[in-house]
Order: C-alpha cells, then structure tokens, then sequence
C-alpha cells in the first residue's frame, strides 16, 4: 500500500522534500519488515529513475544498494528485487555526467545484483532481457571506471571483484583486487597503509595456506613489517640510546676498573699447595677472596658472566690471562722440580675439593674486574699446548686441556651412499618442470650442425640428462671390470647390486618418459640414441663393460606397450627413430597381435620398418612371418604384406603344413 | 590554515545541526563495550551523529577486587543495569571508588547492554533499538565509519570483516584511536572523536553539495576529491591537533 501510495504521488507535483520524506517513511517501513520490500522497491522505481531530480536519484541509488545487498531477503526475494531494478540500474549509470554519489551507489547495487542476476539467469535461460540488461550494467562501469572520482572508482572495482567472485570456480583462490594505494605523507599514511596491506596478506595466507604464493606472501609480510619497524622504531632506538646514555654510570665503573687494572699486579703464588681457586683469584681483597660464589643464584651468576665478558676491556683480559698463564707455568714448573710424588699432591689439593665447587669457581671472580674465569679457561682451551708440555710434561699433559676436535662423521656405508646418490640423481630432473619447451621455432634448426643443450630450455636440460645418465660414468665402470678380484670381493660383502649414478639416472629417465610416454616419445629416442653411440664407443674400447642400449631399449617398449591403445601410432614412428633394432625387439610387438584392436598397428609398424629401413627388412619380415604363424587373428593383415613382401612364403608354409584350414587362408588372403 | 579548518571544525563540535541536515553514521569499538566506546558512543550521540557500539573482546571484563578475580560477563546477554546492580551489591564501595559503577551508571542510559563485535549482523535493521541514544539514523545498521579504540580491537575488526566477505558491497572507513583504558583518557578520546566526526562530517556534506554535473565535469582533481578520499586527510589533520592520539586507518568493506 505504501508502495503504491508514493507511487502515485510521485506524478502530481509535490515538492522535493515531500517526496524524500514519504520516502523515508517508506523505507522505515521496510526496515520493520522485510516482507515490503518487494512492492516497495517496485513501487518506487518510477520515482528514482534518470529523470527524477538529483535528491531522488541519490536516495534511490542508496536504497537500492542497500536494498539489495540486505540481508534479511532470502535468495528467492532478491532474485525478485534485483531482476526488477535492472532497468532502472542501467538507466541511473547511463545517464551522461551522473552525480557522484548516485553513481557509486549504484555500482555498489550493480555488485550486489551480478551475482544474483548470474544465479537466476542461469535457471531462467529463456529470459534472456534481465541478462542483457546485467551485461550493458557491467559494459558500462567497465566504461566508466578509469575516469571516474575515487568513490565510483572503489564501488567499481567491488564490482570487478563481484564479477571475477561469481564466475570463478568456487575452490579458486578469492581474488581481491587492491585498492590504488596513496601516496603516504604522515605517519597516519604510512601505518595505515602498511597495516592495512598486512592484515589483507594475512588474512590471505590463513585462507589458503597452500598456496603457491604464500611463500612470497609470506616474504613480503615480513618486509613490511622491518621496513615498518625502520620507519616507526625511531623512538625504539632513541630508548636504546637513552639506554646507553644511561650507561655512563657502567662506563663510568669500567673506566674505574681500567684505570685501576694496570695498577692491580697479578702476584705469583707462592710455593706450596694451592687450590684451583686460589690460581685464578686476582684479586687482593680478603674480603672478596673469602666470597662464596656458590651462593648467588645461577642465573644471577650467568648475568653477571654475561656482562662482564660484554664490558671487560680486552687488555684486561690479556693481562689477568697472562697472569694465570704465569702463575700455573710456575706451578708447572715447581711440579716438575719437586719429586714425581709431589704431582698427586698438587693434584688432589687442586682437583678433590675443586671437583664439586669448580662451578662456584667459575663465578667467583666475576666480582672482581679482571678475572672473568670462563673467558679465561676458554683462553687457555684455545691456547696450543706446547707451552706447558715444553714446561712440565706430564703435569701439563694432566692439567691442560688439549685441542678440541669435532668428532669425524660416521662412515658413510653403501645403502646411505645410494641412497644420497639417488637423491642426487633426482635433483637433476627437478628443473624439468621449471623449464620451458624449446618451442616449435628452435625445430626447424636442428640439423647435423645443432649444437646439443646450447640454450637453457627444456630440451637442452634433457641431452644434459641424457649423457649424464650414458656417459658421466662409462669409464669407470670398465675400471670395476677390471678389478675382478676387489669387485666380486665388494659384491659379496655388499650381497646387492650397487646402483650407479648412471643407472640411478637411467631409472629416472625412465620412469620420467612413462609418465607422459605418447609426449616424451622424442625423449625416448633421444636417451636411446646416446645409448648406442655409447654402446659403439665401449665396444671400440673392448674391455667387455656392461652395454646398456638393449637392455634399455627392451624395457622402453616393454613399458609402452603395456599402455598401448590402437590409436597410437608413435609406436611406429619410436620403432623408425630409434637407431638399432633387434629381433627380441621386435619380438616384443608379437604380443600386441594378442589383442585384435592392436594388429593393425603392429603390422603397419612392422610394415613401415620394411619399407623404410632396409637394414632391418629381414628381422622385420621374420616377425611378420612369426605373427602369421603364431596368431590366428592377425593372419590376413599378416598375409597381406608377407605375399608382397616375401612371396612364396605362405604358399611353403600351407604347404608344409599340409593342413585343411589353411588353403582356406590363403584363398581368403588372396581375394 | 589547516589548523584554522581544524579549530573551526572543533568549534562547532557537533553542537549545531548541520542545514543539510547529512549525518555520517558512526561505530565505536573498544574491548568490552564498556569504557572507550561508550563515552565515545555518548559523545557522538549528544553531537546528533547515529551511533552504534561494540567490543571485540570474547567476555566482557571489568576490574575486579584482585588482578585475579575479574568481573567476567557475557557480551549481548548481560545488561548494563544488571552488571550495575550485581557490583552495586558486591561491594559498593569498592566499585564506586574505582569508577566502575559511575561508568555503568552513564552505561546504562545509553543502550542495554554490551554488543559484541563478531556476533553483529551488518545491516541487520536496528529498528529494535529505539531507546538508545544515537539510534535515530541507525536504523538500517550500517555505519559510514568504524571507530575503534585500540590497535587490537582495529585488527580483530579489520579481521572480521576480511572474514565475512564483505556481503554488503559497501565501503567503511575504519579509524583506529589509540586510547589507553581508563577513564580520564577515555573522556578525553571522547571529545576528540566529536572533534573528527565533526571534521569528517563537514568533509561529508561538503561532498555532498557538489552536485550533478557541473562539478563533475567542470571540476580540477581537487573539487572532485570525494569524501572517502578525503578520510585520510581529514585524519591526518586531526592527528595534528590530537598528536597524543595515535590513529591508524583503513578502507574496509561490509
């Protein structure tokens, strides 16, 4: 009702301010209940259109934003709603030089309304209009995007993201567009925008942490936020020059200390016993001497290491190091003149008591300016021990600690050593997917003149594969020949075959070709190629080492033909390209003939390899022979080209065998 | 000159009713709905702007007699006046000392009770919401802009809305105003929040008065400089009169 009353009273001539206040009441109504929305919405269309007055287009554009994008309407509502407003959408983002505001609204509608529209034109094919009426909408803010002021701009790229949102596949990564960043001025600009590029990257990454960009994502995020930190952490720093600037006080006690060090001698010990303690003990203070150091708390005690090793001037150091390096030298040195049986004595007085409290020993000093013991022992851990030896052989040999040696890596056994090697052998292949084709260009120059792998593509990568897998270890594998003895030795020790990076290639090879065999056909033949001139130069250079283009080429076809369908006539072009071939080769095509959809594809290969490579006729023909012997089902094809062919052949064979079936062959082959 | 724009906009503060009568519609969000926000909800409201309030927070939390015994209530199930009278009984003391039940006592005139962030539906119609101050313009629930009190609560914010896929299609600004949680500095955000509204508003109605095509078309970038893009500089503005109040901004979408 309300709907119709603002309909009709837009017509007679009331005033602006009348009509937005009875829009007003209209749209409260809504907001208390959603049930209204159709016929009010509907209702007010005539009012808001392109010609109404500024103030009407604005509130209507607004409402209609707002109105589709509520969400108290349930799908089937706003189909409704958003399949009536088109017209009037259109009509509002058509009209020429459009006020800014009604603009943006009205983009904001359009990016609520294209999913929705999408959704019903889908199940509503035959009404073809609203869909027409959506995609001059959507031409049209594309049109009006570049030129437009920054909120139509904002409202239009929602609008793309709706557009790209709803005809993307849903498991897609959401793809969100970035607002055109401003050009930051204040810090207001700066954190703003870092923060608000941070929390939008994150939120990214936690949507979809497997995706291939979270690891760059993941990069930039932690950009940002140092270069955040470099621009914000200034007054970070200036504490941490307030720090230092507070430190003057610390300065000032190791100015004390410095001054007074030089000052502080560092007496020999007397002779007689003295515990370790008293070794390492600079200061004269009896008061200090008699500090237990057991006492203060560990942590308390690592700080105080921490800060003292941090603060103490490095000509302390060598001077209390120096002292210490005195006092055991003469220690040594009285050990060594005093009987052998003194050295015990020395010992227990400085280890027995010293074996619980060494740690304490370790602390003690810090209280005291120059006596950092730890900085000390590690001193005299780095120090080469010759000195003392030099001194006083044993005691020093007791005493000193020796040099310290990483223990040596455990022995790398075979199955470890495969096992890397395999690794190995499998980085090789990783760049394969990284690399791009060659492409159909590089072709056409491949000749006698082509130099292999001389660009950094896909092909390239695989004849580096390849001789790596046929060269890199021909040689050696000779030399193992040869040593018989040490080679049987190995393998029995080992009691299974070791795997060369050669063959360790070759597996991979192979298993890469099978992957995608109709595609990497040219691969194949390529690998096989290199097998056999390898082959040629091992036979030349005798030595009897393994050959490999057989064995490979043999398990190639094996592999292919497992998958072989009718249709695949690389087989044949394989069978033409490949350089050697043999009768268990070809051998192996006869258990295609097993299968009637595969004989013609058999024949015809066999067939190709009579015509066009003479070398091989013979073997080829003995196969076409065998499969006519052997496969009942392939005899015509068969008979077909082995009466061209290899005339006389059947009729000896029909002969020999003297049967009654196979006239009746011959008779059918003949027609 | 940009300072004379700012003292003229601080001026005013809300007081007068604008000729185009144009309001931008505010939120305000703080941890629990209790302190930040609602002084800065109460402001806004007696400066004439719609406004609406949250909290981020999962509970709401008020001081408790220890660090360790907090008063713990639940966001949209918990009124003001409840809050006030359990504490009232608890120990009024206490509560009267510290501020709490001066605060809740102001709370609960403004609106029912504290609203969490998280479980509010953008544009759900507010039409329930008569009685609370700043509810007049607030009907359909959206607001123009967001402002929060607290870094964190800008973040679970920005968060939010990252979450929900902005269903609405419709931009916000959302402005962060670091306010340390207590009741002096809170009054004082309260009035600077008046202060930015104010100066968004007239940057808002300003917009608004270049209508249709002349100004469209005739106009430099600078007459066709909008309101949202002015959001930043109108901020950076106020930060300057307001420099003990770090702000932070964002264009979000509902």
């Amino acid at each position: 009702m309300a709907a119709d009353t603002t309909a009709t009273s837009s017509s007679s001539s009331i005033s602006v301010a009348e009509q937005l206040e009875q829009l007003n009441a209209a749209r409260k109504l809504v907001l208390e209940n959603a049930a209204y929305y159709d016929r009010i919405v509907k209702g007010v269309l005539p009012i808001i259109g392109p010609t109404a007055p500024v103030e009407l287009r604005r509130w209507g554009a607004e409402f209609l934003a707002e109105s589709l994008a509520t969400p108290v309407l349930a799908m089937r509502d706003r189909e409704n709603i958003t399949v009536a407003v088109l017209d009037t959408l259109k009509g509002l983002l058509e009209g020429a030089g459009e006020d800014t505001i009604v603009l943006k609204a009205s983009v904001a509608a359009a990016a609520s309304a294209y999913p929705v529209a999408l959704r019903w034109i889908i199940h509503n094919s035959y009404h073809t209009e609203s869909w027409e009426q959506m995609s001059a909408i959507k031409s049209r803010i594309l049109q009006i995007w570049d030129g437009a002021p920054s909120p139509v701009k904002l409202s239009c790229i929602k609008f793309a993201q709706r557009v790209v949102l709803a005809q993307t596949v849903s498991n897609g990564m959401e793809q969100k567009l970035a607002n055109s960043p401003m050009t930051p001025k204040t810090k207001v600009f700066i954190k703003s925008l870092e923060k608000t590029t941070r929390m939008f990257l994150t939120h990214l990454l936690r949507r979809d942490p497997n995706n291939p960009m979270a690891g760059r994502i993941q990069q930039y995020v932690e950009r940002l936020m140092r270069s955040r930190a470099e621009i914000f952490d200034e007054a970070g720093r200036k504490r941490a020059l307030v720090d230092q600037a507070g430190a003057p006080a610390g300065d000032a006690k190791r100015q004390r200390m410095e001054t007074g060090i030089p000052q502080i001698s560092i007496p020999p010990l007397g002779p007689g016993p003295h515990t370790l303690a008293a070794v390492f003990t600079l200061t004269n203070n009896l008061g200090l001497q008699g500090f237990d150091a057991a006492q203060l708390p560990a942590n308390l005690a690592a700080k105080i290491s921490v800060r003292t090793l941090a603060a103490l001037d490095q000509h302390v150091l060598d001077l209390a190091v120096g002292g210490i390096r005195d006092r055991l030298t003469s220690i040594y040195a009285a050990g060594a003149a005093a009987a052998a049986a003194a050295q015990p004595a020395v010992i227990n007085a400085a280890t027995a008591p010293l074996g619980v409290d060494e740690e304490d020993d370790d602390y003690e000093p810090d209280l005291t300016p120059a006596e950092d013991t730890e900085q000390i022992l590690n001193k005299l851990d780095n120090a080469p021990p010759e000195e003392p030896i030099d001194h006083a052989v044993e005691t020093a040999a007791a005493m000193a600690l020796g040099p310290f040696r990483l223990p040596p890596p455990p022995a790398l056994d075979p199955d470890i050593a495969a096992k890397l090697s395999q690794a190995a052998a499998s980085r090789v292949f990783g760049p394969l997917a990284a690399l791009k084709d060659g492409g159909a260009l590089r072709k056409p120059k491949a000749g006698i003149n082509r130099l292999a792998a001389s660009s950094y593509d896909r092909d390239s990568w695989l004849t580096v594969i390849t001789r790596l897998a046929t060269r890199s270890t021909a040689g050696l594998e000779d030399i193992d020949d040869g040593n018989n003895g040490i080679k049987t030795e190995d393998s029995s020790a080992l009691d299974r075959p070791r795997m060369s990076l050669g063959d360790a290639i070759r597996e991979m090879l192979y298993t890469y070709i099978l992957e995608d065999w109709r595609r990497r056909i040219e691969i194949a033949v390529a690998w096989l190629c290199e097998e056999w001139y390898n082959d040629q130069l091992t036979k030349r250079r005798g030595g009897g080492a393994p050959l490999h283009y057989e064995a490979c080429a043999l398990r190639l076809v094996d592999g292919c033909l497992n998958y072989i369908t009718a249709q695949d006539k690389v087989l044949t072009r394989f069978l033409a390209e490949i350089p050697e071939l043999s009768r268990p080769l070809l051998g192996k095509l006869k258990g295609l003939c097993a299968d009637p959809t595969t004989v013609q594809l058999a024949l015809t290969s066999l067939l190709y390899l009579v015509m066009m490579r003479p070398p091989v006729r013979e073997i080829a023909l003995d196969t076409v022979a065998e499969i006519w012997t052997e496969y009942e089902d392939a005899r015509p094809l068969a008979a077909k080209y082995l009466v061209k062919w290899r005339p006389g052949f059947i009729e000896s064979q029909t002969r020999g065998s003297a049967s009654d079936a196979a006239p009746a062959n011959a008779m059918a082959v003949a027609t | 000159m940009d300072t004379a724009n700012g003292s003229a906009a601080a001026a005013q503060n809300g007081q007068q009713q604008d000729a185009s009568g144009f309001r931008l519609k505010f939120c305000t969000v703080c941890a629990s709905n209790q302190n930040r926000s609602m002084e800065g909800h109460l402001r806004l409201s007696q400066a004439n702007y719609p406004v609406i309030s949250f909290g981020t927070g999962s509970l709401v939390r008020l001081p408790g007699p220890t660090i360790t015994q907090p008063n713990v209530y639940k966001f949209n199930e918990t009124s003001y006046d409840s809050i006030y009278r359990e504490l009232d009984a608890k120990d009024a003391r206490l509560y009267r000392a510290n501020g709490l039940l001066n605060m809740l006592e102001r709370n609960r005139h403004i609106k029912w009770g504290p609203e969490r962030w998280q479980d509010w539906q953008v544009g759900m119609p507010r039409v329930k919401h008569e009685k609370d101050q700043g509810s007049v313009g607030m009907e359909a629930g959206v607001p123009d802009v967001v402002i929060t009190c607290e870094e964190r609560c800008w973040d679970a914010v920005i968060d939010d809305l990252l979450n929900r896929g902005a269903p609405l299609n419709r931009p916000v600004h959302v402005i962060n105003i670091d306010i340390k949680d207590n009741h002096k500095d809170a009054l004082t955000a309260g009035g600077a929040m008046v202060d930015l509204a104010d100066a968004l508003n007239k940057a808002a109605i300003e917009e608004r008065a270049k209508v249709g095509a002349s100004a469209f078309e005739a106009g430099g970038a600078a007459s066709r400089a909008s309101f949202d893009e002015r959001v930043p500089e109108v901020l950076a503005e106020w930060q300057e009169r307001w420099p003990d109040l770090p702000a932070t901004w964002t264009l979000s979408w509902f």
